[in-house]
């Protein structure tokens, strides 16, 4: 019976501390003093075959504004096509394409799960500008790749409404080594195109790393491991 | 399973405990207990180290409890320091200073003595004091030295001591030294209580800047009116924007950060859809009117209507011929946007570029781009062209006039060339949060003199006191021999880095009298500690 009374008062007292810590917490909506997400309503791509985007559908993810701050669980897609995030506003309903001017970068996690992180950065090389560049790899030297999405002219063809066609979207991704002190190198998709970066006498241990770890350079997924290898093993790259 | 219900009990008592003794106060210092109307005042506030709140509030209020003047200052590793510029006007009596931060109830209030720069002290030689309180008390620390200090010194003598803190005393320091030297009056002290407000306790803690916080109501009713816009805004060349929807309370709040000194706000709400009547008011952050201590009748020292004769002369001096007693610093420079939050303009316009014209539907029809202004029936309206759609936008676009957004076009229509410097047109739905806008159009006057529009129950024009940027002491004499050197205030240092033995510089002024030099810190537990020496100067 004593136990009972003495449960039941601490009960009591752990209740009372959660109610008061509960008043400490305003009514006041979860981002009222937050940055505002800023942009323009988004106006409808050409309807051609392909996809303008970089995923099939709207994914949860982060962005970060120019002063570091960040807000989070917002539905992000990125537009290859524009080069622009666009955020789906749940209040308003509307797909926004948020400021580039007012971004740092934003990331999200993909149908399969995985990170993937942008970043803006000033190009300065053919058609100079802030793009949104994918950090494949991150370091003094990082792997990034621009992915663009053209609109390409194609053998003609009848879309869903029956109206003859001759454009399609089509990839034509960028992969560049970058440092900020030595700005952005161009690199192909290829084992020779990594071996391009590295001095003779160091191609052969690249070779050997390859070797060792049973890899052939043959897409953005293995390049992405190949990459990873050589920058742990500090061999120097040239560019 | 008594034994651990009793155990668990005792650890809850020993948490109540503690969230008591949780309670610690402010710490507050005035470089001198008696000044001239007309001089400038300096603080430090030492801060426990559990205060959550980044802003603390400064006051000075009268016996009445009316605040005179305050600042608010950022609170940086739990200390801040600032200056009060005492007004010409006051009247001689006791002032009583005020700090409080928005998270506690408990006030630190130093009483001062001001004596008015034209009129002395009052004839029956008494004034009233704090009575009844209970005197904030601080420990002298015997560790602490100063070395080197001699009892006399003459006018303009170099003096050179040492401050030297033993080494348990240097690990337990938490923050920074204060060193002050300033002329005393030793009979005449006032002293430093808290008391225990009745405010209403704030949950919302001002992290990083000033948080402005009212309510909305329906004109007619006087109720609170839920779904209004309130718009805040910063005119600026890049104005500042901020928005909050009410919600059943018709509260709101705006946190306001990365200013200083003084900005001119406009607060203005609209209801969303049906067009009503409201009406806005900002919550008074004062209401500790009533809780003010007693004051008794206490008769002056006799030494005290000389020496504040003496020093009201001397300031009188020191103003005619410009003396300043301190610098003020810039404020830090904060680039707080790179565009304006209505994002980059798709024309800007320059009127005075082109043709003189009388007014704005001139202006729109020349000059503005799609741009469709008309003041027909004495209502004019306005539509931007949409350049993605190649038509107009159905609904008007939001109107800035020098940053603030404004639904009455009625005194843009008189606008001509001459009162325009430049305005922005954007062609496109923008987004700001879930706001949506169809539209821009900002009008950025020639003289920036938003006077123009008018304070009406749903707008609030303020000119808000922000975070106050910091200021040095002027402690270097006049290099002139014949300038006569009348600081009171010799040496002024709130933010010196504790260290084994610290060496302190100053020169003695021209006035004689009794000064004190006191070095204050705060340690680890959060108890104040001081050492003061004093010497005379003749």
């Amino acid at each position: 019976m004593i136990n009972r009374i003495l449960i039941t008062s601490i009960a009591a007292v752990l209740g009372l501390l959660f109610s008061l810590s509960l008043k400490a917490q305003d009514k006041l909506p979860a981002n009222w003093n937050t940055e505002k997400i800023r942009g323009t309503r988004l106006i409808p791509y050409p309807s051609v075959n392909g996809s303008p985007y970089l995923t099939g559908k709207f994914l949860p993810g982060e962005i970060e504004f120019m002063d570091g701050e960040k807000i989070g669980e917002i539905n992000l897609r990125y537009s290859s096509y524009r080069d622009e995030i666009i955020y789906y506003n749940t209040t308003i309903s509307t797909q926004i394409v948020i400021d580039k001017m007012s971004l740092k970068g934003f990331s999200f996690k993909d149908e399969d799960g995985t990170l993937r992180i942008f970043r803006k950065q000033y190009y300065n090389g053919f058609m100079s500008g802030n793009r949104y560049f994918e950090v494949l790899s991150d370091g003094d030297i990082a792997l990034l790749v621009y992915r663009k999405v053209g609109l390409e002219t194609c053998s003609p063809y009848n879309d869903e409404s029956g109206k003859l066609k001759n454009l399609e979207y089509q990839p034509n991704y960028s992969y560049y080594l970058y440092s900020s002190d030595k700005g952005y190198s161009f690199v192909r998709i290829s084992k020779s195109g990594l071996l391009s970066k590295f001095d003779k006498a160091d191609q052969i241990l690249v070779k050997k790393i390859f070797r060792k770890n049973h890899l052939s350079v043959a897409d953005e997924v293995s390049f992405i491991k190949a990459w990873n290898l050589i920058r742990e093993s500090r061999i120097k790259v040239n560019f | 399973m008594k034994r651990k219900i009793k155990t668990l009990l005792l650890f809850l008592l020993i948490v109540f405990a503690g969230k008591a003794q949780e309670q610690l106060s402010i710490s507050l210092f005035t470089d001198r207990d008696v000044y001239i109307s007309g001089e400038t005042l300096l603080l430090k506030v030492d801060v426990p180290a559990t205060e959550k709140s980044g802003i603390v509030s400064i006051d000075l209020i009268n016996q009445t409890g009316k605040k005179i003047t305050g600042i608010l200052k950022e609170i940086v590793n739990h200390e801040a320091d600032g200056y009060i510029y005492l007004p010409d006007s006051l009247t001689s009596g006791c002032y009583l200073l005020r700090t409080s931060v928005k998270t506690s109830n408990i006030q630190t209030i130093k009483a001062l003595y001001i004596s008015n720069r034209f009129n002395g002290l009052p004839l029956t030689n008494s004034g009233l004091q704090p009575a009844g309180i209970t005197p904030v008390k601080e420990v002298q620390n015997i560790g602490l030295q100063v070395k080197g200090i001699q009892n006399h010194y003459k006018t303009r003598e170099k003096v050179h001591t040492d401050l030297q803190i033993p080494a348990d005393l240097l690990e337990n320091i938490d923050g920074n030294l204060l060193v002050n030297v300033s002329e005393i009056i030793p009979e005449f002290k006032t002293p430093e209580f808290t008391l225990n407000s009745n405010r209403q306790k704030s949950t919302l803690v001002d992290h990083e800047g000033i948080i402005l916080e009212g309510t909305v109501t329906e004109l007619r009713t006087a109720k609170p009116f839920k779904n209004a816009l309130v718009y805040l805004s910063i005119p600026d060349s890049l104005p500042g924007f901020q928005y909050y929807i009410t919600s059943d309370d018709g509260r709101f709040y705006f946190q306001i950060k990365n200013y200083y000194g003084k900005i001119p706000v406009v607060i203005q709400c609209y209801s969303r859809g049906q067009e009503q009547l409201l009406k806005i008011a900002l919550t008074d952050q004062d209401s500790l009117k009533h809780l003010m201590p007693m004051f008794e009748q206490q008769s002056f020292p006799p030494d005290l209507r000389k020496k504040v004769e003496r020093n009201a002369d001397a300031l009188t001096y020191r103003k005619v011929f410009n003396q300043q007693e301190i610098t003020v610093q810039p404020s830090p420079v904060i680039r707080r946007d790179i565009y304006p939050f209505y994002g980059i303009p798709t024309n800007v316009v320059d009127p005075q570029l082109f043709i003189d014209l009388p007014n704005f539907t001139e202006i729109s029809r020349e000059l503005l781009p799609g741009v469709k202004f008309r003041a027909f029936n004495r209502i004019p309206t306005l539509q931007v062209l949409n350049s993605a759609q190649f038509n107009y936008f159905t609904d008007p676009p939001l109107v800035l006039f020098d940053g603030i957004p404004t639904r009455d076009l009625n005194f843009i229509k008189e606008m001509g060339s001459k009162d325009i410097d430049k305005i922005e047109i954007c062609q496109n739905e923008r987004f700001f949060g879930d706001l949506s806008f169809q539209g821009i159009l900002a009008i950025y006057s020639t003289k920036a003199d938003y006077s123009r529009i008018p304070a009406t129950d749903n707008l609030i024009k303020l000119n808000l006191d922000v975070l106050q940027p910091q200021a040095v002491l002027n402690d270097l004499p006049s290099q002139e021999v014949n300038n006569p050197d009348l600081r009171q205030v010799l040496l002024w240092k709130p933010l010196l880095k504790p260290g084994q033995v610290i060496p302190i510089e100053f020169i003695t002024s021209d006035i004689q009298g009794t000064f004190r030099m006191i070095v204050r810190g705060k340690t680890k537990d959060g108890s104040n500690f001081y050492k003061e020496q004093i010497f005379e100067v003749n």
